[in-house]
């Protein structure tokens, strides 16, 4: 049918026209939205971390008694922990440390080049207090400089080294060699790899370990254990009872691979992403269910129509592809109201969370999406519509 | 042209079957002007939507053209009423939203005329029915004469070779009733095979041939003179 | 009476001629009512003002007396034991507390395997200010130290088994304190005395304990602590009390504009001083947040909650526009039977009436339908983002809002073809 009668086939039921066009182009902009979103959540689930997700667990816990909580019962108890697990089979490594990796905030602090404070200094960077182990287990590539080997406490005499990550390094230092050089926590030992400290920092990558003895644990610490890739559930398993029967008199917050912890990490974009999802699911199943009711009305009322276009020669296939190209203008027209609610919707929702912006191939997968949808919806409709008798509606009246 | 042999229909519900048509024998000539007539619920319009496959039939055969037509596919027998056959319906059936223009370019769409083509037998047909003006009216617009004209320059537009009407004038007044009679006859003389189902008797006699149905079977076939009717 | 039977038994019929359509539009509305009620329930929980009488009363001040330059920074949002005991000379407010959280183990004795509690580290007025009810017991008689505790009626009843236990002894990390009062159910919510870093969503604390015996027992806070010289987090009692480790709430009472433009001079003049002495270099950027815009000035409103009210606001609209669409189909279909019974006789306000009464049947149809799938959603939403569970509950008024946008849904959905099937040329219907 030439455009210009699928027009005005379109015009004759303008209200109804209207309606399904203003949903149309409301899912089309919700649609594209979630897409974005839940793209976006990928990416971010997907980024690099530089650590071994499967392989490493982590427990949270803390000491219950003020005792354990404080050097050099802690220290103890601290040995006697790590001593248990590396006997757990699968245990490849195992490391304390003040905390984890992956986290949305913790214990951090500026880092600069005292002789340059204000042009060096890097902000909230996550001061990590580890045992030497700590780079085993994480996997952590020295790029340049020597691990210390021993603990030496970060408020001795002796001023405890510092490992900082690589983009640290060339940020306090201007890309030149860090080794040697003093930062105002100490001196720096080794440059390690990139790995995702925290996400409120302002760059996930900086971060600033010292292999020291813990001195207090009131806000509780990590244990990171790396496993074979074949026994971490195992290991997983094992866990709490081993700890337990180091020292009971501990709470155990949750033990979780690295993997979980970053999923945790973005859980609320996760859960945002989800219900989008779900919403825009729902949105086109309300738009098929539209296009359908739409289709079938249309049939019904207009079956001399269709019968008279039947005797004049129109094929079921014609009156078919017919009713199809109507609901086809219909959610293409739609999909074009839709590119500017979605431009609309995608500010609105910039101003209170983090939403890339349109690029072009989006609205043609929306729109494609939404095309398939509304062709399924039609098809039933449009199928009775062939089967009307051009001898019976002709006859009508 | 037209032959039926043994064309029997049947139309069944639950309960019961009813023998529309049966052993239904007929030949139509080229160039024939035949009225079809017989009493209501006769299978008259069973007949004449037979012919022209918009019904499908349960026993014999039907040939057009020499060809028969059982068991063509849709897309065959679409193909044949749009090349074929023209349709002029008692409520005139025009689609209320488009326009005259519209309206008869419907069937020459159908068979992928190009614009050029489509226009030039549209103004043909709309210049026969004496129409040209109204061609941007819509049916609603017209006068019952105005619009089965308009139902006939659709017909007539894809240059068929055989015109069903049925009761084309049922809906009609007298005076325009005869001008509508006029326009089929001059159709006919142009050698249109005219095959018209009415109630009134003397439109069956201006037809040069007069076929009478009743119970479904074709009871008589009587032969007139339509020149020395029309000039009389 | 019998008349609205008959009303009734009319939609009936109209419903039972077309259920599939009927279904669809009560379902597409409960859809769409169903999820925007969900998240409008966390939303305006969320926003919600647990003081109404004194949230524009309660005052946090906030100032840059700190050892760092910075010249358009906001001030830290928690002040340090000296900062604190600086503002607290004033005698303008007329109740002033500071406080923080932190965390503990009880139990009744040795024997007892811990039970790990919150405790809210604060001074008397804590309890007037934020209308904390006491169920037994009193609170501190002053802001001194002492080895005295308030329990919330939960943490009594867990770990003691009932709530009458003023004068019983307890080890708070292994440290013997005094039972001296237990609180009667209360649940702040949103929890504003503690707002930064999204603390708003949190429950209230199960153990109060005095301020000064926090400091003097090293209870770091839990939530935001932060030095800006060498002070050292395990020297709370000395470094603590001296240096810039900063991690207290305070909340000053100011009742009246007078004291509150007053507070703000002597906020002023503190600073001033301050500076003049030498102890700090930055410019002046106090500020005095009232506590119903404590969250906004932290900028913790949750962003995912607020996104998504945005777009069930929409996905509401696109069912009514859905809903109405198939409503008019549906009227439409059913308009030859609506002009016969005007040709019949039926006036228009008896066929008005009877499409009120279709409108009633389909309200009580989508209310239901709504409020399963608000639960279902809910219960979804609380599964996504379980840091907001506190803020899912449904009170009277929340349940009463969402029966009158049903009841104007399906008011707007029916109105339209109602219209259309009452008002429009009887001649052309009947004839179509």
């Amino acid at each position: 049918m030439p455009l210009h009668l699928l027009f005005k086939s379109l015009q004759r039921r303008k209200v109804v026209t209207t309606l399904l066009l203003v949903q149309l182009a409301m899912t089309f902009a919700l649609l594209l939205n979630s897409i974005l979103l839940a793209q976006q959540t990928r990416q971010q689930l997907q980024q690099s971390t530089g650590l071994p997700l499967q392989q490493t667990l982590q427990v949270q816990l803390k000491p219950t008694t003020i005792a354990l909580r404080q050097y050099p019962a802690l220290g103890d108890l601290l040995t006697r922990q790590l001593e248990a697990i590396r006997t757990v089979p699968g245990v490849v490594a195992v490391a304390y440390s003040n905390q984890g990796p992956l986290l949305q905030g913790g214990n951090n602090g500026n880092v600069e080049d005292p002789d340059r404070e204000e042009l060096s200094r890097a902000n909230a960077v996550p001061l990590y207090t580890v045992s030497a182990d700590f780079f085993n287990v994480l996997q952590l590539q020295v790029l340049a400089g020597e691990l210390p080997q021993h603990e030496i406490a970060v408020d001795g005499v002796a001023k405890s080294p510092v490992v900082i990550t690589q983009s640290l390094a060339n940020k306090v230092f201007d890309d030149k060699p860090a080794v040697g050089r003093l930062v105002n926590r100490g001196p720096v030992a080794a440059v390690v790899a990139d790995f995702y400290g925290q996400r409120w920092a302002g760059t996930v990558n900086y971060n600033s370990i010292q292999v020291a003895p813990l001195l207090g644990v009131d806000w509780g610490y990590s244990l990171l254990i790396r496993t074979t890739s074949d026994s971490t559930t195992k290991v997983r398993q094992a866990l709490t009872q081993v700890l337990q029967q180091v020292d009971s008199n501990i709470e155990i917050f949750y033990i979780r691979t690295l993997a979980e912890q970053q999923q945790l990490l973005y859980s609320n974009e996760f859960g945002l992403a989800s219900l989008l999802s779900l919403l825009s699911a729902l949105m086109l199943l309300v738009s098929m269910i539209s296009s359908y009711s739409n289709a079938y009305f249309h049939t019904l009322k207009h079956q001399q129509e269709i019968g008279i276009k039947r005797a004049l020669g129109a094929s079921k296939g014609r009156i078919f592809t017919e009713l199809l190209s109507e609901n086809w203008l219909t959610t293409a027209l739609g999909a074009v109201a839709g590119v500017g609610c979605a431009l609309v919707l995608n500010q609105v929702l910039a101003q209170v969370i983090s939403i890339p912006s349109l690029n072009w191939w989006l609205p043609l997968l929306t729109c494609t999406v939404l095309l398939l949808c509304v062709t399924v919806a039609t098809w039933y409709p449009a199928t009775i519509a062939t089967r009307i008798s051009p001898a019976t509606a002709t006859k009508a009246l | 042209m037209i032959t039926l042999t043994n064309l029997g229909k049947v139309f069944r519900t639950e309960l019961i079957e009813t023998h529309a048509l049966r052993e239904v024998n007929l030949q139509v000539n080229e160039g024939e002007f035949a009225a079809l007539t017989g009493p209501s619920g006769s299978g008259k319009s069973t007949l004449l939507n037979i012919l022209g496959t918009l019904e499908s039939f349960d026993s014999g055969d039907y040939q057009l053209d020499g060809k028969s037509v059982k068991g063509l596919p849709d897309a065959a027998l679409s193909k044949l009423r749009n090349e074929k056959i023209g349709f002029i319906f008692q409520s005139f059936n025009l689609i209320k939203d488009f326009s005259i223009y519209d309206n008869i370019e419907l069937p020459l769409r159908y068979r992928g005329l190009k614009a050029a083509e489509r226009k030039q037998r549209i103004e043909q047909a709309l210049e026969l029915v004496g129409l040209h003006a109204r061609r941007d009216y819509l049916p609603g617009q017209l006068s019952g004469g105005q619009q089965q004209r308009v139902a006939i320059a659709r017909a007539i537009a894809g240059q068929p070779r055989i015109l069903l009407a049925d009761e084309p004038t049922g809906n009609l007044d007298s005076l325009m009733a005869r001008q509508v009679m006029e326009l089929l006859e001059q159709i006919n003389r142009q050698g249109c095979t005219i095959l018209m189902v009415t109630h009134d008797p003397d439109q069956a006699r201006r037809a040069g041939r007069n076929i009478q149905i009743i119970d479904g079977q074709l009871h008589d076939s009587t032969m007139y003179d339509p020149l020395a009717q029309h000039t009389a | 009476m019998e008349q609205l039977f008959y009303y009734l038994k009319v939609s009936w019929f109209s419903i039972k001629r077309a259920p599939l359509p009927y279904m669809l539009t009560v379902l597409i509305l409960s859809l769409g009512l169903g999820v925007f009620f969900s998240n409008a329930t966390f939303y305006y929980r969320m926003n919600s003002d647990p003081l109404p009488d004194k949230s524009d009363k309660l005052f946090f001040p906030m100032l840059m007396l700190v050892p760092y330059q910075c010249s358009d920074c906001k001030p830290p949002p928690v002040l340090s034991y000296s900062n604190v005991a600086k503002l607290d000379v004033s005698t303008i407010p007329s109740a002033k507390a500071a406080m923080y959280s932190a965390d503990g183990y009880l139990r009744q004795h040795a024997a007892q395997p811990p039970t790990p509690v919150t405790v809210r580290i604060t001074q008397r007025d804590f309890f007037s200010m934020f209308d904390v009810p006491l169920l037994h017991g009193t609170i501190w008689a002053d802001n001194q130290a002492r080895d005295e505790l308030l329990l919330s009626k939960a943490t009594a009843e867990k770990i003691l088994g009932r709530t009458d236990v003023v004068g019983q002894q307890l080890l708070l990390d292994d440290r013997l304190f005094t039972i001296i009062g237990v609180l009667d159910d209360w649940q702040m919510l949103p929890k504003l005395y503690d707002a930064y870093n999204r603390q708003y969503l949190n429950p209230v604390e199960d153990v109060y304990l005095p301020l000064e015996s926090g400091y003097d027992y090293n209870y770091l806070s839990s939530t935001n602590s932060s030095t800006f010289d060498d002070a050292d987090f395990r020297k709370l009692a000395t470094d603590g009390r001296n240096k810039a480790l900063h991690q207290l709430q305070y909340w000053v009472q100011l009742d009246t504009p007078a004291q509150q433009q007053a507070y703000r001079q002597f906020m002023a003049n503190l600073v001033t001083d301050e500076k003049a002495a030498g102890r700090h270099p930055s410019a002046e950027a106090n500020q005095l947040v009232m506590l119903r815009d404590i969250v906004r000035y932290f900028g913790g409103e949750s962003a995912d909650i607020k996104a998504f009210a945005i777009v069930t606001l929409l996905f509401l609209l696109v069912s009514v526009f859905n809903a109405s669409h198939l409503s008019l189909n549906r009227y439409l279909s059913n308009q030859y039977e609506f002009s016969l019974r005007r040709a019949l006789g039926a006036n228009r306000s008896q066929l008005q009436m009877q499409l009120l009464v279709d409108m009633g049947l389909m309200s009580t149809f989508t209310l239901a339908g709504a409020a399963v799938i608000a639960y279902g959603c809910t219960k979804l939403m609380n599964s996504l983002w379980p840091a907001n569970h506190l803020f899912a509950g449904w009170d009277v008024q929340l349940m009463l809002a969402l029966a009158v946008l049903t009841l104007f849904c399906s008011y707007l959905v029916t109105l339209y073809p109602s219209l259309r099937a009452s008002f429009g040329s009887l001649n052309k219907q009947l004839k179509e």
